[in-house]
């Protein structure tokens, strides 16, 4: 009895952790992002082992609260190691209470970090704030609340100048 | 006449050459602490043909997963006249980890086959334009100055090392000392950002 009701809970646990990391290749996170769409996307490239990373994260949440039922759309992107991915990120779904998020499954940084922004080493915390796939602002620093709303609004501002 | 429009399209071709080929990257020499507790720069070694400079650190989980390469790699190419050197760049008021006390029990603890070097006021770093840990640079003794060659990851696959397929900085020495041009100069892979202190 006390097995089943382990079993039971085990396949409940596994089935939340499964909705909240979705794994993802880089061309799906590209064909998710650089699109047409009016929709402002902000990805934020993270890992669980990356402390300033973690520190930006209320910042997100922030942003993610106030940005319901508007043209913004934010994507948390976890760089874990796919290995012990589910491990590692699970305390911080929990502790930060953190909506979906994904998980990028590409070992090879070499194959996709240019397609983000050339500039860029491959150094975490990373965001790219993107529409339309021409308008872009890529930040490699931490990131506060304040200055994601600039960011955001800059973009909006190239598309009226043109 | 007909020598004289030669002349002028050699003068074109050398202006073209020189005006769009990609700028080299000079590197300074060096003077930091070793966790022996000697100083070390790169004229310390009188015979080598060039370097692999690797900026890492402790507490970085991507460059935690490369010790036993770096020591493979020293062990094939110092012998070769190509050492690596590690260097730790790290703010440290930002990493406790990365203290130099940490540093010199992280070197006996990985039994480190190469020299770990605190690059304190991250001046090193900076003159390297390392981003991240880890960022490992092949650089090569050109006219008594020193080049940098190639720029980037170790390899292709940090987490699982059975499965790398790309040994980019391995190619980039073997390339150098075979005379032969090097295929991926530059290649980029995620790490912990090594963030510079605002002065």
């Amino acid at each position: 009895m006390r097995f089943n009701i382990f079993c039971i809970l085990l396949v409940i646990s596994i089935n939340c952790s499964a909705q909240h990391i979705q794994v993802i290749k880089f061309n799906e996170l590209k064909q998710r992002v650089f699109n047409q769409s009016d929709t402002t996307y902000v990805v934020n490239f993270f890992a669980s082992w990356c402390a300033p990373c973690l520190k930006e994260i209320p910042a997100f949440l922030q942003l993610i609260d106030s940005s319901q039922n508007s043209k913004t759309k934010i994507l948390l992107v976890s760089v874990d190691f796919k290995t012990d991915a589910k491990k590692n990120l699970e305390p911080i779904i929990n502790k930060y209470q953190l909506p979906p998020i994904y998980l990028l499954d590409e070992p090879n940084g070499n194959v996709w970090i240019n397609e983000i922004d050339n500039n860029w080493s491959g150094a975490i915390p990373a965001t790219l704030i993107v529409k339309k796939n021409k308008k872009r602002k890529f930040i490699v620093t931490s990131l506060t609340y304040p200055k994601l709303i600039k960011l955001i609004k800059l973009i909006r501002l190239i598309k009226l100048i043109r | 006449m007909k020598s004289l429009k030669f002349i002028l399209l050699i003068f074109a071709f050398v202006f073209i050459n020189t005006a769009f080929a990609p700028q080299k990257q000079l590197v300074n020499d060096f003077s930091l602490m070793n966790v022996d507790g000697n100083k070390v720069s790169l004229a310390n070694y009188k015979d080598a043909k060039g370097f692999i400079i690797v900026f890492t650190c402790n507490h970085c989980p991507f460059a935690k997963l490369y010790p036993p390469r770096l020591n493979e790699l020293n062990n094939k190419f110092k012998p070769l006249g190509v050492p690596l050197i590690a260097i730790s760049s790290t703010d440290t008021m930002m990493y406790e980890e990365d203290t130099y006390p940490n540093m010199v029990t992280k070197a006996k603890e990985e039994q480190f086959n190469f020299p770990y070097l605190f690059d304190e006021m991250q001046t090193v770093a900076k003159n390297f334009k390392a981003q991240k840990t880890p960022h490992a640079f092949v650089i090569w003794k050109e006219n008594n100055s020193w080049v940098v060659k190639y720029s980037g990851a170790i390899d292709d696959n940090g987490m699982e090392s059975n499965k790398v397929t790309e040994t980019y900085v391995a190619d980039a020495v073997n390339a150098l000392l075979n005379g032969k041009p090097i295929l991926t100069k530059e290649t980029k892979s995620i790490g912990c950002q090594i963030a510079f202190r605002k002065k």
